[in-house]
């Protein structure tokens, strides 16, 4: 397992610019999108400057794209015979399967570490708590971990690397726009305002913002055990599409 | 003598449609080099994962040493490593790194675990590459790092998957000559798929030769030659002419399957040519024929292939052979 987070860490050694391209978006959305919006005025974000509203849920956005394509690895070691390879290994499959979730985890959090400081040039307003950070974080991997077992799932039943792209956006979109990374749900019509109280992302964008950004950590725990439940139903499914994978 | 691998009745139907194999039966000895043989599309691969527990098949059995491939699977992981027909190595992190990770997944103790992978790197001829990222390799020493992986377990059994596919002839040899001292130090059973008449030959102990999911013929490579009895004695005569019943003598004979004149070239086919030779040779001195020069022809593994697998084509593997090739040189990770 922690052989898998190696593995990560020994690419982004050798390159680094994958992690870099993927942060441009993210800062877009800050660096453009947010700054134009705080100006406007026109969304109710309970006293916080706007830019620093939506700065959790830019950031979960981008780490969650970066589990999602990671069902995208399992496809091209599918096509090559990495996976096969893995099967035959001496260890717990289960253990392959979880350290590569994982491994994928590493790569989300490199990406915080690099939007992070971009944010605060900006002029994003952090909470400096190392406690509240590390949950944070925390939170964040936890989160990746989940969706990187969708994306597993989505391996599964999507044969090439084409159509796994397509059915990625078409997922990652909708969730960060019915969620509340960039305006309060309150703000959606009805039958929205339930698919985002379904949306692990409203969580997880409510936890962080707590600890980051506002300082108010009241829902900190129904929001993590709304990330555990997801996680574990994830995990579970994950697992079973997994042995389809193999074939 | 110990039994390797043991299969009895195995079937495999791919989501309810392919029936990739059809009832295979197979015993392969322990120490011995083992060439499974086979067509495109004739089941080599499917065979070769269920026996290193990938699936599981849809009816039947199969043992490695004894252990069951479905119910101690884990034990049996344990003693086999496999190279699939793919490519199996990360491409962005150096030669020496993707072995680290494979001795970490495969848990060597960290003890001692340097000098393994260094030793199966100086094995394979890649030490002076080892930390150069493996984008950079030939396909041949892409081929050579995944037999360096695979042997840092000191398997009992290693299953390749065509492992010499889409190589030129130097590197093809270079990696099986690279094997075959890897073999006699550890005395390992190898089993191979390949289509690859010529290294069946040459480095096997045991041919089996499967076409559309059934095993049609085994035994080694001179067996298989000599179960096509075909052999053709080739005569060049100093005289056109031969008397009748000098080819009716020759005719007459029980080994003997038919006789071809035509000029001065007197063909016989014959079951078992080194035997025949010196019979016929005695009539035709007796009755007088001289002989100019004598050539024999011996079925090769081709002819034996043709034979029990039918005439489908050998050398192109065609797309998937082109596919593979490009896998094997591509940027690989995206
Ligand atoms: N995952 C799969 N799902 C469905 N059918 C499959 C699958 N893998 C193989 N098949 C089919 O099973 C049959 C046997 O395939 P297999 O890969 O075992 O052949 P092979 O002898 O290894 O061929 P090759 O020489 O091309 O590697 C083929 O008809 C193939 O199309
Ligand atoms: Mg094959």
């Amino acid at each position: 397992m922690f052989a898998m987070i190696e593995l990560e860490l020994r690419r982004l050694k050798h390159d680094r610019t994958e992690i870099y391209t993927r942060a441009i978006q993210p800062i877009l959305w800050l660096a453009v999108y947010g700054t134009v919006m705080s100006h406007v005025k026109a969304i109710p974000t309970d006293g916080i400057p706007y830019l620093d509203y939506i700065t959790p849920g830019v950031l979960l956005q981008s780490t969650i794209f970066v589990s999602v394509f990671y069902g995208l690895t399992i496809v091209w070691e599918r096509e090559t015979g990495i996976l096969k390879k893995l099967l035959v290994a001496p260890a717990s499959r289960y253990a392959t399967v979880i350290g590569r979730s994982v491994a994928s985890g590493v790569r989300a959090i490199f990406q915080v570490l690099i939007i992070i400081p971009v944010a605060l040039l900006i002029g994003v307003d952090f909470i400096f708590n190392p406690l509240y950070f590390l949950t944070a974080i925390l939170i964040i991997f936890l989160v990746s971990g989940g969706f990187a077992a969708i994306s597993i799932l989505i391996a599964s039943l999507m044969k090439t690397r084409e159509r796994f792209m397509g059915i990625g956006q078409a997922i990652i979109m909708p969730l960060f726009f019915v969620s509340n990374s960039l305006y309060p749900i309150k703000l959606m019509p009805t039958v929205l305002q339930y698919f985002a109280y379904f949306n692990p992302l409203t969580y997880a964008v409510d936890a962080v913002r707590g600890l980051l950004i506002s300082g108010d950590i009241r829902n900190l725990l129904p929001d993590i055990a709304a990330i555990v439940i997801f996680d574990v139903a994830m995990f579970a499914v994950a697992s079973i599409s997994f042995s389809k994978i193999i074939e | 003598m110990t039994i390797a691998i043991e299969v009895n009745g195995l079937v495999k139907v791919y989501s309810g449609k392919v029936r990739a194999l059809d009832g295979v039966n197979l015993k392969v000895k322990a120490g011995d080099v083992f060439a499974l043989l086979g067509p495109n599309g004739s089941g080599k691969t499917t065979l070769m994962r269920i026996l290193t527990t990938q699936f599981k098949p849809t009816s039947g059995e199969a043992s490695i040493f004894g252990l069951d491939v479905i119910r101690r699977d884990a034990e049996v992981r344990k003693v086999i490593s496999y190279v699939p027909q793919e490519m199996s190595v990360w491409t962005d992190i150096s030669g020496y790194e993707n072995l680290l990770i494979y001795a970490k997944i495969y848990g060597l103790p960290s003890t001692g675990r340097t000098k393994v992978i260094r030793e199966a790197l100086e094995g394979m001829g890649l030490d002076s590459v080892a930390d150069n990222l493996v984008k950079t390799y030939s396909g041949g020493m892409i081929r050579r790092l995944e037999m360096a992986c695979a042997m840092l377990i000191r398997p009992r059994i290693l299953f390749l998957d065509e492992p010499t596919l889409g190589l030129d002839p130097t590197a093809r040899k270079v990696v099986w000559e690279k094997l075959v001292s890897f073999k006699k130090e550890f005395d390992t059973t190898v089993f191979f798929n390949t289509h690859y008449m010529d290294e069946a030959d040459i480095y096997s102990d045991e041919i089996a030769i499967i076409d559309r999911g059934r095993m049609v013929k085994f035994g080694t490579a001179d067996e298989l030659k000599h179960s096509i009895k075909k052999e053709v004695i080739q005569f060049i005569l100093t005289n056109h002419i031969v008397a009748e019943n000098v080819l009716k003598m020759i005719r007459s004979m029980d080994f003997v399957s038919y006789v071809i004149i035509s000029n001065s070239e007197l063909n016989v086919v014959v079951k078992d040519a080194e035997t025949a030779l010196p019979v016929v040779m005695e009539i035709l001195r007796n009755e007088g024929v001289s002989v100019k020069k004598i050539s024999m022809t011996r079925p090769t593994l081709d002819d034996v292939f043709l034979k029990y697998a039918g005439a489908i084509s050998l050398q192109g593997g065609g797309i998937r052979e082109i596919k593979q090739i490009r896998s094997m040189s591509g940027k690989g990770y995206i």
